[in-house]
């Protein structure tokens, strides 16, 4: 890609104590962008995402927002970015629309019109003079999404943002992050564990595994065309498949090959000519969860660090 | 800075504890004015004391105190003044007020404001430490404000706080004085270093009140720093207060040691060096200002330090 990107990570680490938490880590992002940052529990995810936004300080290494070091230049740079943090936590104690007030006047030049056109944007105007403990967890991550944009970011920066939403909480938000991506040119960069909603949401994603980043691709690039055939006998479909020249794995009683649709009707015309009985022909579609295994080496994702 | 200090005052006040704190304060000094009215009362029945008797009294014991070698020079001046003023009285027929008037209570009013030292430290302890624990301080600090000056607004609205509190108490013991004594007879007279002359009560009070608030500020300042580095309010609070009671009674400890005239809690009554009640008579109000301005450098140093270098992982 030739053009500029909004934020640039270079060469990030971090070191608690003896331990390597974030090794030298560097990823660009891109404007109206929706990059997914995908890894294990304990891979470091929350740690780059804080260092990001300047709630810690890197070992080595810095952060770029716009051209500014979020490190040397912290108020200049900040200024473009959105942050959600976890469940975004607010005042309880007061009312919404005291909790973008309160986060307005930290920013230069937001409005009482500007709270009130991002109060309509999340669609809070019924309930924004009502104190925030009283909100369900999807208002107040709606509440969340509003303070984030009140200042017209640059750049969207969400960790774990959908914990606790319900499918239709998650659905909206989904929708809503694509439309902000997609209106506003914002960068946004997203992280989660959740394969499928990582999925459904992000144009690219980056895979971290112990600090490292170990993959970056687009999401287009993950849904290979895949087909599975059943034909017995078994050996005979195997012959007749990789003596056509196509790629074939094992998978469960027959075959998946890497091929496109138009090809499938000639693969089934062969395998019927040599005789073969044909049980199941199926596109397969590889999950974004077996690719993360297959990347992270499988397993880890079940492996449990303590945050 | 004056939008983020009203941010703190917004969030102060939308607290429903900080006006249950102002409450209790209004409720206790009313309580303890009528509980004054109520055992004055009662003892007024057995035993009068005319202001003329009271004020030889005075002469004779400050006399005596004058006998003492040992006495500092404030407790000195402080003494020749009060029997100077006994002896203009007598003179001149000039009575104090009494203590059931509006006017004694309004000049006696500091002292209650270590209640507004309990309060400031609850504030102070929990400014920053409930954005830890409620885990707000990802939202706050993830602003274009530098750390240091979000920490600095909150001191400020702190201390404004406890301004806010010592200016209520005064005014309602001169509410709760009238409505439960009225506005006594008597003159308020002030021993100048060479002659006694009329004073104004409420000017007493004002200086006695600004003394007594250099207590309010030092362990608010310490609670505050207690509640940036721990960040967990609870502890901060209970560890301001538990040292609050016991800080002063180990002055008395130390009271042989050198090193008392360096230690915190020797120099946070100011008002001592008026009152003649001096644990530690041979320090003077200088070396108590510089005391404290030391410690209160070294809390702010402590808070500033660790408040903008921490690494937010709450």
């Amino acid at each position: 890609m030739t053009e500029k990107p909004i934020v640039q990570i270079k060469n990030l680490s971090k070191t608690i104590g003896k331990k390597n938490i974030i090794k030298n880590l560097s990823l660009d992002l891109y404007k109206g962008q929706i990059t997914g940052f995908l890894g294990p529990n304990g891979a470091g995810k929350t740690t780059t995402i804080r260092m990001m936004v300047g709630l810690m300080r890197p070992t080595e290494g810095e952060v770029f927002i716009d051209g500014q070091s979020i490190q040397s230049n912290f108020e200049e740079s900040i200024q473009k970015v959105g942050v959600i943090v976890e469940n975004p936590e607010m005042y309880k104690y007061m009312t919404g629309y005291k909790n973008l007030l309160h986060f307005s006047r930290m920013h230069k030049g937001i409005s009482k019109k500007r709270i009130d056109e991002v109060v309509q944007q999340v669609g809070m105007q019924n309930r924004i003079n009502e104190k925030v403990s009283s909100y369900s967890l999807g208002m107040r991550q709606r509440l969340g999404l509003a303070q984030a944009l009140l200042h017209d970011p640059k750049f969207l920066i969400l960790d774990e943002p959908t914990n606790g939403l319900d499918p239709a909480g998650i659905r909206e938000f989904r929708m809503y992050l694509q439309k902000v991506a997609r209106e506003n040119g914002v960068a946004v960069f997203v992280s989660s564990h959740l394969l499928s909603e990582i999925e459904l949401l992000c144009d690219r994603i980056a895979v971290i595994q112990n600090g490292e980043l170990i993959d970056i691709k687009n999401v287009k690039e993950l849904h290979v065309s895949r087909y599975y055939i059943h034909a017995e006998p078994n050996e005979l479909a195997l012959e007749v498949l990789s003596g056509a020249g196509f790629p074939v794995t094992a998978h469960d009683k027959g075959y998946l090959i890497d091929t496109e649709s138009q090809h499938i009707p000639g693969a089934v015309n062969m395998l019927v000519s040599a005789g073969a009985k044909i049980y199941a022909v199926q596109p397969h579609r590889a999950t974004l969860e077996d690719q993360f295994l297959e990347m992270t080496g499988g397993g880890q994702i079940a492996e449990t660090h303590s945050k | 800075m004056l939008k983020l200090i009203q941010n703190e005052w917004m969030k102060l006040w939308s607290k429903k504890s900080s006006w249950i704190m102002a409450a209790l304060l209004v409720v206790i000094l009313f309580a303890s004015m009528g509980i004054t009215k109520w055992v004055n009362s009662s003892m007024m029945a057995n035993q009068e004391e005319t202001w003329q008797e009271v004020a030889t009294n005075q002469q004779t014991n400050a006399e005596a105190m004058l006998q003492d070698p040992n006495l500092s020079d404030p407790q000195k001046e402080y003494y020749e003044g009060q029997a100077a003023i006994a002896e203009y009285r007598l003179a001149n027929e000039v009575p104090a007020f009494e203590y059931a008037s509006m006017q004694q209570q309004v000049i006696d009013a500091h002292m209650m404001l270590s209640l507004v030292t309990l309060f400031t430290v609850i504030v102070a302890a929990g400014i920053v430490a409930s954005e830890f624990s409620q885990g707000t301080i990802k939202m706050l600090l993830t602003r274009p404000v530098k750390r240091w000056k979000i920490l600095t607004s909150k001191y400020i609205t702190t201390m404004i706080y406890a301004i806010l509190l010592s200016i209520l108490t005064i005014a309602v013991s001169a509410l709760a004085g009238l409505i439960f004594f009225g506005i006594g007879d008597g003159t308020f007279l002030v021993w100048n270093g060479s002659e006694v002359v009329e004073g104004s009560y409420w000017m007493e009070a004002l200086k006695m009140a600004g003394l007594s608030f250099a207590s309010v500020w030092i362990i608010g300042t310490f609670a505050f720093m207690l509640g940036t580095v721990f960040r967990s309010s609870s502890l901060a609070i209970g560890l301001s207060i538990f040292l609050m009671f016991t800080g002063i009674q180990a002055v008395y400890l130390l009271a042989n040691y050198e090193i008392v005239k360096y230690y915190l809690f020797t120099h946070t009554d100011l008002t001592q060096f008026y009152t003649g009640f001096m644990p530690v008579p041979d320090i003077t109000m200088t070396m108590s200002l510089i005391v404290l301005a030391v410690y209160f450098l070294i809390f702010m140093a402590v808070s500033y330090w660790t408040f903008s270098r921490r690494d937010v992982t709450a």
